[in-house]
């Protein structure tokens, strides 16, 4: 394992000063931009991705306003098609390749992966820094994509459209996501390495937190989807710029070809965006609920069994494509298998709440809210597997609304609940929770105003990617803006209730939700090496020994022989 | 709070007009392989509202039960698995499931397998028209016009990207595919009026196939067997019938309407230039016959020649001002308008020469047009109508030449 080699001036500089010593800290271990751009200390890295991808949130949001507002009512609002067609596209690629897909492994995963472990770092810190800088410049040529004319294929790059289109930013956005696919997979590969390798004593494969097996699972569609969209992509950027027909019927090609490649990737990434989100409702779940997690192994193994799902139902897109009447009926088929184990996981984070004594933190209300949208996102997944009926469902709003539901309202509600969680970890700072708890609301009203009336949209016609719609459909639109905006309105008011608590928050506790794993074990926010020495390993989900303790206004874990006092156990 | 969202929802569903309980969901349907699709979206639903209330239910009851007081842990050990429990729920959503699985299996079937009599109309899809070609010959780029309670087969193609047909109202939806021919059938019981113009069911385009993929959208009309063999007798000649000096008020608007995806008249901003007045310059026709139009790119392009004067003209690329018209109605990428790219299909095969006469003469006469295309002298129009009509009526005892009729009676 790579050690760092830097001096601890801070450590130094502490035993010198008169006073206290200095508390060890990784936010302010070492200074200066150098020690942050070049650092290998993961939880860095993790802080660092964090603030890229909250950014392109923010970005890839206002493109969705702008979308919205646009169909806030028929005819012409505020732009013109060819530039809506350009911004729906950018909302696409911007949330699915910059913000989802790394959202949860690259930021919260890289900053709590190893501390749960009770290790000092990744498996390879330099291969972490890597990927962190391939994240950079994959944004940089989305950036410059946009700079050299945008592009308006959808998030999909259909072709022979993307080998047709005129604009200017096809091939460096296909390059960009290229380089961030790479991106992924050196995470992923990273994951899997740790998770194998640097187990702590003590902690088996049955012991590990379940935010763990979700990264592990993750991380092994990454490494084994990503370079199929990365050589797909590559494919079709060969053929714009040098004619070769791969894809264009014109030049010889198979414009269906590329949608089995596209889905082999994009099927399985909607669990790598989904499987580390439903990792930390099980998390929050027990946690702020103080109750063992139930069923431990059905959701372990539900993981691992969605992630080899994942892999076989990449068809279900292509219902209307001109695909063969057998393989809609087996891919149909195989698309019903992956519902159970998703119902699976509900069910058991139901049964986890029973006689729990549960804590209604912003984060608790995060992941309740989770389970709600995510079962509205899942049931209304059966329409869109049932062949006939996706049949009339097809590329309407109603998938646009039920893929919302489960990347929206499941996959990013997921990763803002686990922010809200681990933020007093990461920052050390505490946030105002009722502030929080209204943002939430917000939010989640929002949320199911914006995205629900786009059911009855598509149930009756209205197709997606459309500037422009028939009069019929207006009221659901203009409901549908109104919620974007409510939704908006929630996570600005999120954003500053966050920047607020790192300036003027209350010191965090180690443990301020009364967690079990070992992240809870080390100071908020931790040391540079997360522990002096690797700690011991209990179950992870036995509350039993969860105390109150007013002093620290947080959470301590007596364990019997060490308290005396107590009279319970 | 859940509940009262659907109800201002379901309270504006039913205020619209139209729109009652029946059809929260689904618009009527009105071909005859919707009711078993609606139904088995209605089973679904069911099923989908049992679930979803009991879960919500339960994750109310179980946070409202068990909620924390004050900070302390009040620690219960209760159970950490129950195997014959968690089985259960494994089991019972499967098999359910299964059910779902092969009532959409069966019925896909019977979407995908057309019977063997069906009515052929020939699809070709094309940023962003859609043509359909009747079996004698007829064809019609302004709207899909079907017979009544007859199965019909959709023979499609595209011919440049990826597009979707789709018809909300029958339930059918199907992608054109260039280099391949899909197939979609339907049948429709219920006509529409033939006479009336806002009696029609939408078709949309719904695959994404560039700038104007949202205005790729016509009307289908149901009309009875004989109604339909009228229109498409009459859909086959009508070009024929319009003597030569009423063509660019009768058959202009009709054309034009295939071109209005992107060329305006009125000089407002299109995906292609305006025909009217725009950027400084005359109208189409002036442009083009004074030679200030300007151009900047194309396979017939000249480095350094930007004006349309030094491709018109004696010894030039073009001789006549209607020969350039003609070419860049049928190789469109020949030269390109400064400002443009090199986005038109050709229409070569579609239009022949009275439909490009027909379309110049509208260009050269565009003070007698409104901005949508309509001709603004309706008396005029009535009174060129009721001549062929009257023609028309003389000629009705002479069989029809050319097409297949035939196959339009069966």
């Amino acid at each position: 394992m790579t050690t760092i080699d830097t001096p601890r001036p801070d450590a130094i500089a502490g035993e010198n000063s008169a006073g206290a010593p200095r508390v060890d800290n990784y936010l302010t271990w070492t200074k200066g931009f150098l020690s942050w751009a070049l650092t290998l200390d993961h939880k860095r890295i993790g802080a660092m991705y964090l603030l890229g991808i909250l950014f392109s949130f923010l970005v890839g949001g206002v493109f969705a306003l702008i979308v919205r507002t646009e169909l806030i009512a028929p005819g012409q609002t505020i732009i013109e098609p060819e530039t809506y067609n350009i911004f729906f596209t950018l909302h696409g690629a911007v949330m699915v390749f910059l913000v989802i897909v790394p959202s949860i492994p690259a930021s919260l995963g890289n900053f709590v992966l190893p501390i749960m472990l009770g290790a000092k770092d990744v498996a390879f810190p330099r291969l972490n820094l890597f990927s962190f800088h391939l994240w950079i410049i994959g944004a940089i040529f989305t950036v410059l994509a946009l700079l050299l004319g945008g592009f308006d294929t959808g998030w999909t790059f259909y072709t022979p459209y993307s080998t047709k289109t005129e604009l200017g930013g096809v091939i460096p956005v296909i390059f960009g996501v290229f380089i961030l696919g790479f991106s992924s997979i050196f995470t992923g590969l990273n994951f899997i390495v740790t998770v194998h390798k640097m187990r702590p004593k003590g902690m088996t494969w049955f012991r590990m937190p379940l935010f763990l097996w979700a990264l592990y699972a993750t991380a092994l569609i990454q490494i084994l989807a990503t370079p199929v969209l990365a050589i797909t992509l590559m494919l079709v950027g060969i053929e714009r710029a040098f004619q070769i027909g791969i894809f264009d019927p014109a030049m010889g090609g198979d414009p269906v070809l590329f949608q089995h490649f596209f889905w082999f990737y994009s099927h399985p990434a909607v669990y790598i965006m989904i499987l580390p989100a439903m990792g930390i409702i099980s998390e929050l779940i027990t946690v702020h609920s103080h109750r063992h997690i139930f069923g431990y192994r059905f959701i372990a193994y539900s993981s691992v069994a969605i992630a080899i799902f994942s892999f076989l139902v990449w068809g279900h897109h292509m219902f209307t494509s001109g695909q063969s009447a057998l393989l809609n009926t087996i891919f149909s088929a195989i698309t019903f298998s992956v519902a159970v184990p998703s119902a699976i996981k509900v069910f058991n984070w139901m049964a986890t709440l029973y006689k729990g004594s549960i804590a209604l933190n912003t984060s608790m209300l995060y992941a309740l809210g989770f389970i709600f949208l995510f079962t509205i996102g899942g049931l209304t997944g059966i329409y869109l597997g049932t062949l006939n009926v996706d049949v009339h469902l097809h590329d309407t709003y109603f998938v646009v609304a039920h893929f919302h539901y489960v990347m929206m309202g499941s996959a990013l509600i997921g990763f803002i609940g686990g922010l809200h969680h681990w933020w007093p970890k990461m920052f050390g700072k505490m946030y105002d929770e009722n502030l929080g708890r209204i943002a939430f609301v917000l939010v989640f009203v929002g949320f199911n105003v914006t995205f629900f009336t786009q059911f009855m949209l598509g149930s009756h016609g209205m197709p997606r990617r459309y500037y422009d719609y028939q009069p019929e459909f207006t009221t659901y639109h203009l409901i549908s803006t109104i919620g974007s905006y409510i939704m908006a309105a929630g996570f600005f008011l999120t954003a500053m209730y966050l920047v607020h608590s790192l300036f003027y928050g209350r010191k965090a506790p180690a443990n301020p939700w009364g967690g079990r794993s070992l992240e809870w074990q080390c100071t908020s926010p931790p040391p540079h090496d997360n522990f002096k020495t690797t700690p011991e390993v209990g179950d992870c989900y036995d509350f039993s020994v969860v105390r109150w303790n007013e002093e620290e206004g947080g959470y301590v874990v007596q364990r019997p022989d060490e308290d005396p006092e107590s009279e319970n156990v | 709070m859940i509940s009262s969202i659907a109800n201002i929802l379901l309270g504006f569903a039913t205020a619209a007009p139209g729109t009652t309980p029946a059809n929260f969901w689904m618009p009527e349907g009105a071909s005859v392989q919707a009711p078993r699709i609606d139904f088995t979206f209605e089973v679904i639903n069911w099923i989908n509202y049992v679930f979803f209330a009991g879960i919500t239910i339960a994750l109310l009851y179980l946070v409202i039960r068990y909620r924390q007081r004050g900070k302390n842990v009040e620690f219960s050990p209760g159970p950490e698995h129950n195997t014959p429990l968690e089985l259960t729920w494994t089991i019972v959503p499967t098999l359910i499931l299964v059910g779902i699985f092969f009532m959409g299996f069966a019925g896909y079937l019977d979407l995908r397998t057309s019977p063997k009599n069906t009515y052929d109309i020939k699809v070709t899809a094309q940023q962003w028209a859609w043509e359909f070609e009747y079996p004698n010959g007829a064809k019609s780029t302004s709207e899909l016009v079907v017979p009544q309670g007859r199965p019909v087969r959709l023979i499609m193609r595209s011919k440049d990207v990826l597009h979707s047909l789709f018809i909300p109202d029958f339930r059918v939806k199907q992608d054109l595919v260039p280099g391949r021919y899909t197939y979609m059938w339907f049948q429709s019981d219920a006509a529409n009026d033939p006479t009336d113009d806002s009696d029609f069911h939408w078709l949309f385009c719904t695959e994404y196939c560039g700038d104007s993929h949202w205005n790729m959208n016509v009307h289908v009309r149901v009309f009875p067997q004989e109604d339909f063999e009228k229109w498409t007798k009459e859909q086959a000649r009508w070009l024929d019938v319009i003597p030569e000096e009423d063509l660019y008020f009768m058959a202009g608007p009709k054309l034009y309407a295939r071109c209005a995806t992107c060329h305006t008249i009125d000089g407002s901003d299109g995906t292609g230039p305006s025909w009217g007045p725009r950027d400084g310059l005359p109208a189409l026709w002036e442009r083009i016959v004074s030679g200030k139009g300007k151009v900047s790119g194309g396979s017939k392009f000249i480095p350094g020649k930007t004006n349309l004067s030094d491709y018109i003209g004696d010894g030039k690329l073009y001789l006549t001002p209607e020969d350039y018209f003609k070419d860049s109605i049928y190789n469109p990428g020949a030269l390109l308008v400064s400002g443009y790219g090199n986005q038109m299909p050709t229409f070569q095969g579609q239009l022949n020469d009275r439909a490009i006469d027909a379309l110049i003469g509208m260009s050269r006469n565009l003070d007698e047009f409104n901005a949508d295309g309509t001709f603004k002298d309706q008396a005029k129009l009535a009174e060129a109508e009721a001549r062929i009509a009257e023609a028309k009526a003389a000629a009705a005892e002479l069989p029809v030449e050319g097409g297949n009729s035939g196959a339009v009676t069966d």
